[in-house]
Order: C-alpha cells, then structure tokens, then sequence
C-alpha cells in the first residue's frame, strides 16, 4: 500500500510525482488533477509533449471520472480546445490570409489533428465511460467540432477558403498551375470535419464549386459553339469531361467527380445537344453524308451521356434516311427500273447497318428506329412489292454477269431483309408467281438448286403456305419431264405420226400456276395435229381431267430459208446507181438457212407466209386469233427490231403499227448466228392497265381472306366484342398484309348480311358465331 | 272448306254474338262501341269484304285501299303498321287471312267501328320503348320486296319518316346524307343500327363512339354531317 498521506507532500524538484490513490476525493484534489492535465493538453498543444508520462496523465483522467467528475474533465477539455484555438490558431490563420492562407490552415489543421490524438489517447477512459454513459461527443469529435466552428468556419476565414479554392480551379482550368496538394489538403480536412457526413465539405465548398463551374461552363459552350464545328466541340467537351474528372479524383474529394460531371454534362451536352445535332455543315447530316463513323460515334458515346441524348440523335439520324430513302423511292415512273430501285435500297441499308455497327455499337434504340424507317419509305412506292421480285428473278435467271454464287447468295439474302419490311406482302407472292413460272417455262432459271435455295428462304420468312404453290410449280415440271419421256416412247411404239413436228409438251396443275387470262390462237396445221397426238396420249393416261393450251407461254423453232440478197448488198445496191443484179455477188451466195427461235404467237404470224407473200395487220388479227395486245408486241418484234431479228419487214416504214400496214417476209435477212433468237420486247415490269388488274385482284383475295380470318377466329371463340375481333384479325393477318380497320368492319357486315355473324341482342358491340 | 274452322279452333274461342248496328263513331278519345263480344264468323265476314276476286283468303292492295278508306285512316297512317305488326303481317299490301283473324282477334275487333275504337290504343302500342323497337325492326321485313334481302333506299327512307319523324331530329340531315352518298339499299344490320343510333347519339355527335361497332354508313354518315356543320377538315 501507498505510502505518504494526503495533503500536500513535498515534491522533488522538477518532477512530478503521482500521488498514490487517496481514499477519498476532495475539492482540492480534484483541482489538482485537473490543473495538471490542463497544462498536459496545453503543453501538448504547444507541441511539447515529450516531456510528458502518458501513463500518469492516463491514470489522472482515470481516477477523476471513476471519481464521478467526469463532467467537470469533459467541460474542461471544452473549454481548453476553445480557448487555444480561439486565441491562437484562429489568429494564426487570420493573420495569414493574404501569405500563404492554405498551407497556414494545412498546418494548423495537422497539428490539431497531432494533438487531439493524443488528448483522446490520455482521456480514453471519459471517451469509454463518461462520453458513452451522457451520450456525448467523444473527444476526437467534439476537438473537430471545435476546430470546424472557431477556426473553419470563422466568418473571415470560411469565406476566404472558400474563395482561394475556388480561385485555384479557376486558374487551372486556364491552364496556370495551381498548388494542387494544398487544395486537396483542404478538401480532406473538409470532409473529415463533417464528422459522419459530408456535409461540412459540401457546404464550404463543393456547392459553391459546383455552382461556379456550371456558370463557367456556360461560357465555355458558348465558346466551343463558336466554332461552329460539331466535331470540334465533341473532342472540347470530351476533354474538359476528363480533366475534371481527374481534378476531382486527384485533388478534390473523389465523390465529387460524379457530381461535376453532372455539371458539365448539363452545360456542354444536355443544354445544346440539339444545336450539335443539327449544325449545319459539320452535324449529323454532315458525318453521315461524308461516311465519318468515327466522328459520329464519338457524338454517340457523348451523348449517352445524357438522358434523352441518344434518342436525339436517333431522331436526327432518322429524319435524314427518311428523306434519302423518300428520294429513292420516289422514282417516277417513266425513270423506274427494278433494278436499280432495289439495288440502291441495297446500298442505303449497307451504308447504315456500317454506321449501326461502327459508330452505334449495335445500339438497339438505333437498330429499331432503321428498321421502322425503312419499313416507312419502302412502303411509300406501291410498285415495291413487284420491283423487289423482279429483282430477285434478274438474279436467279441464267446470264448473271460478274456475280458468283456466293455473291448471289449474299444478295439475294440482303434483298430477304428488305422483304421483310413489306406491308404488302401479298402482292409480292402474286408477282413471285408470275415471275417464276416465265423463269421455269422459258428455261431462264440459272439452277434448280439456286430457286429451291430462295424458296426455302421465303418459307423460313412466310411459313408454308406461301410457298407451297411455288412448290406444286417444280413438281409439275419434273412430272412434265417424266410425261415427255413417256411420250416419246409411246410415238416411237405406236408409229405415230407427228407431221414433221418435235413437240415438247408441259402439263401445269391450274391452281399452282399465275392465272393467265384465257387466250386463244389458231395454231397452224402441223403443230395442232402434233398436239391432238399428245393430248389423246394424256387423257388416256388421265381421263377426267381437261387440258386447256397455253399459246402465250409456249415457244418454237421454225427452219427457215431465205432467198433474197444479203443485207449489206441490198443496201449497198440502193446507194450506187450501178446495174443490179438481184442474185449475182462476190460472195457467196445461195438461200441462207437459219433456225428462228420465236413464241407461238410469232410461229402462227410466220407460218402464214409459207401460203402469202404479204398480208395486212388486220388479215393476220383474223387468221391467227392473237389477242391485240399480244399481236403487236409480236409483230414488233419481228418487225421492228434490231436488223439482225428483223424477219419481216413492214410497210409503210415508222414506228406505228395499223391495221393497214403491210408485212412480208424480209427476204434479205442475214445474221451471223445460224440459230436466230427473236427477242421479244421486254416488258419493264407491268403496264398500267396490267398493275390496275393485278391490284383489283389483289383486293378481291384479300376480302376473301379478311372474311376467312373472321369466320376463323368467330368460329372458335363464339362471341367477341368488336374491337377485339379487329385486332385478332389484323394480327392474323399482318404476315400477308396491313388491314385497316375500316375494311375489316365492311367485312363484319357482310358477314353479318349473310348471316355468319350477329349482333348480340344485349350489346350491339359484341357478336357472335351463327352456326 | 271451311277455313274459319280450321283457324277458329287455333283460337279457340267460339262466341255468338249479336251483331250490334255499327255506328260510325268520331275518332275521339276513349271511346268505344257499345261492348258486343267478338265475333269470329262476323270477323271472316268482315274480311270477305276486301278480299281479292280471285282468292278469298288474301286481302290485295286495293281492298287495303279500300279497308283504309273505310276506316278512314291514311294507308301511310303508322297506326296501320302496327295493326300490320299484330296481324304478323307478311307483306306491305297484303293481308292472309290468318294474318286478319289473329290480329283483330287480339284486339277484339271485328268491325270498323270497333277498330275504329282501338286506333287510339295501337298508337299507344308505340310509347313503349321495347315495342316500338320491335315494331321498328318488324317494319324492315314488311316493307322489303321479299325477293330481296335489303330495302330499297327511298323506301326505307319513307318508313323510316314514319318511325322517327317525331323524334329524331337528324333524320332529315341523314335522308340529304343518303341521297349524296352511293348507298342505294339499306341491309337490316345497317336498318337496326340506326334506331340504335338516333336513341344513343345526341345531335352535337359528342358522345358518338368511334369504336362503337356502329355500321359503315353510320361512320360516313357523322364525319359527312360534322363536314357539312364545318367542324371537320378530314374528308
């Protein structure tokens, strides 16, 4: 046990000497204790610590809150930190406002920060025990708030921090140096100083900082703007985004990068993106008119940046390929070429699926909005539907030049993306047909495998039902070819004679096939006879069953002689004056034998010559039976053509045909090709009247399978109110083609005339399905 | 044969009566003959009276004429409808006798006096909303020709100048709307619906809904009449 009394003992000189524990506390005592640790926290303070016994200092703060006077210890730190930091760190401070404020403050702050460590470490004991039980501030937090109030936030020096901070970002943000390490001192020394939050640092100076970059920033658009250079502000903004945002990780508070790049987003991008946009001569119409991918993926990735940033973008983008696809679309009529039309479609969907990918990452908002644009403009064009199949058909005819396989391939599966933005899908399958029955029956196709190929592809598009007629069409060919096969043995067995004539024959199931409007002709002699064989021969094989000649689908090859001079002497005799001789020449010369490759219509028109030198337009309308139409395209074509196809001539000469004009036999026809193929007038896709017939059909099918889908749908769900019924059946039918709702509606009445429907009798917006 | 037999025992009753004198009475309010119990030999007498030469058991239009005449009430007197909708009647002009006899049986009538009586009851048939509405649906088949499944446009708009006329005011914007427009017949759907539509639709069209399932015409008909009232620019 102790020794010594209480009272007051002698002390050694110099030292100081604890005193054992007394059994009781007295005012004095208590005073002692405290004075002694007061001019501890002082001398500590006063950075002279290292004179001082951490265990004593401990032991003395110990007894005096076991002792019950933890408050008096508590209020006496207060009042300690107050004071030296009223009196001497805060006139320090002030004293350095205009030399060196920052590193004054940094320094202050940095020793408070020393000694309040530790002073907390000499009290620990009231910060477990007293600070716990009153629920007080513990003793580093009540030395920052201390600090924060007397010194920080010291009217004068508060508002010159602030200033000098913000005036260093100021000068940075020109490019001057700036003592960056004394700004992020102060920063942390902010943040630290809001104890659990930050919202010391907030208010001192990240509010104001913000607040003063935003204004500065809208200068700096105005600036950047003023170049008049989209291109130019993208690269601008994007720097100064990555230099304060380095500022902020570096040498601010790292929490406020996200909220100064809000700022400048906000100023730069989100308050101008519009002008960018639409600047004209360096916007989004420009990079996209000179192909710059990478300039507008940098807009992209800047305006992403932002809400609603990209769909203004998008919304640009869209507007042009609206207007450059409108363009190609609206050809008119007399410029139209299939071809073409679809090949630039082509091109336009390649150009924008390079931007889709180069500088819109694949975007979907910008994947979706090409998909609808070019669903709005191809649509435009009614004639879309059939220059697209005429397309596809110039690629699978034989004659493609400068394509391979692969080639083709990957066309033909460019030209499936484009078929899938048709509306109108039902009148491109009737144009399919029609193309690809002239394609098999005239042996234009380039392989079967190729047409199969692209069939295959609708069907993966369309389902079966598209394509099982296109089908029916290659059966019936390899059944026609089988059927020739057995013809030419049945002849051969049987004797038969054809009277001279090769026949070849293919049968077509009716409803698989384009219908053709009926057309006779009468057939020379020879060929009639021939085919009666062939149709004896088949009916046998099919009783029951009716076979009906196709004139405007066939094709023939006539042997025939001419006996007159060759062109080029004809000609040359009708410049010279000189005596003519009709058959004597250099050359030389006989009847000149060539094989014409023509249509029936043509053999018909020909063979009448083997009986008459010459006949009128309206003697051959009345021999053969040609339908008008029919007959002039070929007599044009016989007639009219370049001099190598010319078989017939026509008088009188120029380029109309009338009932009374004049044809015979050119009987100076020459050519260098011993087989002569007599081409016939190309037919550019329809003519008017033509399309105007395609479409009424259309239509009458369409009704058709309207009324279809209702009865369909009404017949299994037995009642539907009525807007109900209208979308049911629009969807049903939007593979094929877009009902409006007022046609389906007329279909419903219909419907409802002919007593396949009715209204129900308590609402007359519901019907149902009569039985 | 004796076909007041035959319809007599459908109707079961069988009253002798004493044929009252008939007095021609004014068509005033309320009043009756003098109550005789219905006769139905009196009844067939009665319509012996019109019917054709050729045929006693069909009453033609001429011995219509000549009914109306008698009854003196205007062939185009809707009251007539509505006896043509008790007797069930068939056709515009023509009445069976079964038609006759169930009708009048109905109404106890079976003499001009009598019937004369009743004219005022029969127009009283057509306040009641869900009379009116069949007798209105009944008028379509009686007027149509029967070798036809629509009514001809004009006369439809004459029935429909008797139904309406009283209470619906578009009725006369709708007759200049048809005459304008290609509909030359109207169907019973379309028929129908307007009744529908003059009981549903206020005349400023502001509670007309689009997607109301209402028929094609009827759709032509409110954009034609908010054109020509100027408050539309679609045409």
């Amino acid at each position: 046990m102790m020794k010594g009394g209480l009272g007051g003992g002698s002390k050694k000189e110099g030292k100081m000497r604890i005193r054992a524990f007394p059994m009781t506390m007295d005012e004095r005592y208590v005073e002692n204790i405290w004075s002694l640790l007061k001019s501890a926290i002082q001398e500590i303070q006063k950075k002279n610590n290292s004179g001082l016994s951490f265990e004593e200092l401990y032991r003395n703060a110990y007894t005096m809150v076991l002792h019950k006077h933890g408050e008096r210890l508590y209020n006496g730190l207060r009042e300690v930190v107050t004071h030296h930091l009223e009196s001497k760190v805060r006139q320090d401070v002030l004293a350095s406002l205009n030399n060196n404020f920052l590193q004054t403050l940094n320094q202050a702050w940095n020793d408070h920060q020393t000694s309040m460590v530790m002073i907390r470490d000499i009290l620990m004991y009231m910060d477990r025990v007293y600070v716990q039980q009153n629920n007080v501030d513990n003793v580093y937090n009540l030395g920052l708030i201390i600090f924060r109030d007397q010194v920080v936030r010291y009217g004068g020096i508060r508002d010159h921090l602030r200033h000098i901070l913000l005036e260093m970002v100021v000068r940075e943000r020109k490019g001057e140096v700036a003592d960056k390490l004394s700004v992020r001192a102060a920063c942390q020394m902010l943040m630290v100083l809001g104890i659990d939050s930050r919202a010391v640092y907030e208010e001192d100076f990240e509010r104001p900082f913000l607040s003063q970059s935003a204004e500065f920033y809208r200068s700096e658009s105005q600036r950047f703007l003023g170049e008049n250079s989209a291109s130019v502000y993208i690269k601008k903004v994007e720097a100064r985004i990555n230099e304060e945002s380095e500022r902020a990780k570096h040498y601010l508070d790292e929490s406020t990068e996200q909220r100064i790049v809000a700022v400048v987003e906000e100023e730069l991008i989100q308050k101008h993106m519009k002008t960018i946009v639409e600047m004209e001569n360096s916007g989004v119409v420009h990079m996209l008119k000179c192909q710059k991918t990478d300039d507008l993926h940098c807009m992209y990735k800047l305006l992403g940046r932002v809400s609603d940033g990209l769909r203004t973008m998008a919304s640009c983008v869209s507007a042009h390929l609206r207007e450059e696809g409108k363009a190609l679309v609206n050809v008119d009529e007399s410029g139209a070429n299939a071809l073409n039309f679809v090949q630039s479609l082509l091109d336009l969907k390649d150009r924008y699926d390079t931007f889709l990918v180069k500088s819109f990452v694949n975007d979907p908002i910008f994947k979706k909005m090409i998909s609808s644009d070019f669903e709005y403009f191809l649509n435009l064009n009614l004639k879309s539907p059939e220059y697209l199949s005429l397309f596809i058909d110039d690629k699978l005819k034989k004659g493609v030049k400068g394509m391979t396989e692969q080639d083709i391939e990957l066309v033909l599966d460019k030209t499936m993306v484009l078929f899938r933005f048709l509306q109108e899908k039902d009148i491109f399958e009737r144009y399919y047909k029609q193309h690809l029955a002239k394609r098999l029956l005239l042996n234009k196709s380039v392989s079967d495998d190729s047409e199969k190929n692209m069939i295959s592809k609708l069907k993966t598009e369309c389902g079966c039902q598209f394509t099982s007629k296109l089908e029916g069409m290659f059966k019936d060919m390899s059944i026609s070819n089988m059927l020739m096969e057995d013809f030419k043995n049945h002849i051969q067995t049987s004797g038969t004679s054809l009277c001279g004539v090769d026949l070849s024959v293919r049968v077509l199931t009716t409803g698989f096939w384009p219908t053709q409007s009926p057309a006779t002709c009468t057939l020379p002699l020879a060929p009639r006879n021939a085919f009666e064989v062939f149709r004896r021969f088949y009916l046998a094989k099919h009783s029951g069953r009716q076979l009906t000649l196709q004139p405007g689908l066939g094709s023939a090859d006539l042997s025939a002689i001419f006996y007159g001079p060759r062109r080029e002497e004809s000609e040359l005799k009708e410049k010279s004056d000189g005596p003519s001789s009709s058959t004597s020449s250099t050359s030389a010369n006989g009847p000149r034998k060539h094989i014409i490759s023509v249509s029936t219509y043509q053999m018909c028109i020909l063979m009448l010559f083997n009986t008459r030198d010459r006949l009128t337009y309206d003697d051959i309308m009345n021999e053969t039976d040609i339908p008008k139409k029919d007959l002039d395209r070929a007599l044009q074509s016989l007639a009219m053509g370049k001099p190598t196809q010319r078989v017939l001539v026509k008088s009188p000469k120029g380029k109309d045909i009338l009932p009374s004009s004049i044809f015979a036999v050119n009987d100076s026809f020459t050519s260098k090709l011993h087989r002569v193929k007599i081409q016939t007038v190309a037919a550019k896709g329809e003519s008017e009247p033509e399309r105007k017939e395609t479409r009424s059909k259309v239509d009458e099918d369409r009704k058709h399978e309207i009324e279809a889908a209702i009865v369909r749908i009404m017949k299994a769900r037995k009642t539907m109110q009525h807007n109900v019924l209208v979308s049911e059946v629009t969807e049903q039918l939007k593979s094929r083609f877009l009902p409006s709702p007022v046609i389906i509606k007329k279909r419903i009445e219909g419907l409802i005339e002919r007593e396949y429907l009715a209204r129900t009798p308590e609402d007359r917006k519901v019907y149902t399905y009569v039985a | 044969m004796d076909l007041g037999e035959d319809v007599s025992s459908m109707f079961g009753k069988r009253s002798k009566t004493n044929s009252n004198s008939t007095v021609n009475r004014s068509r005033s309010k309320g009043m009756e003959e003098a109550p005789t119990s219905f006769n139905q030999k009196k009844c067939i007498a009665w319509f012996r009276q019109y019917s054709t030469p050729n045929n006693a058991d069909t009453i033609g239009p001429e011995g219509v004429e000549a009914f109306c005449r008698d009854l003196n009430v205007e062939p185009e007197n809707i009251a007539l409808l509505v006896l043509s909708w008790k007797m069930g009647a068939k056709q515009m002009g023509f009445f069976t006798l079964q038609e006759w006899l169930l009708g009048l049986t109905d109404l106890q009538c079976d003499s001009l006096a009598k019937l004369q009586g009743k004219l005022n009851y029969l127009h009283s048939l057509l306040l009641d909303s869900s009379n009116f509405k069949s007798i209105y649906r009944y008028a379509f088949d009686f007027s149509r020709d029967k070798d036809q499944r629509s009514l001809d446009v004009e006369t439809a708009k004459a029935m429909l100048g008797l139904l309406l006329g009283r209470q619906w005011s578009l009725l006369n914007s709708f007759f200049q709307f048809l005459d304008q427009s290609r509909y030359r017949v109207l169907n019973k759907d379309q028929w129908c619906n307007v009744l529908e539509f003059s009981r549903a639709v206020d005349v400023d069209l502001k509670n007309y809904d689009v997607d109301g399932a209402w028929p094609v015409m009827l759709d032509e008909f409110v954009e034609w009449l908010k054109v020509t009232r100027g408050e539309s620019n679609i045409q």
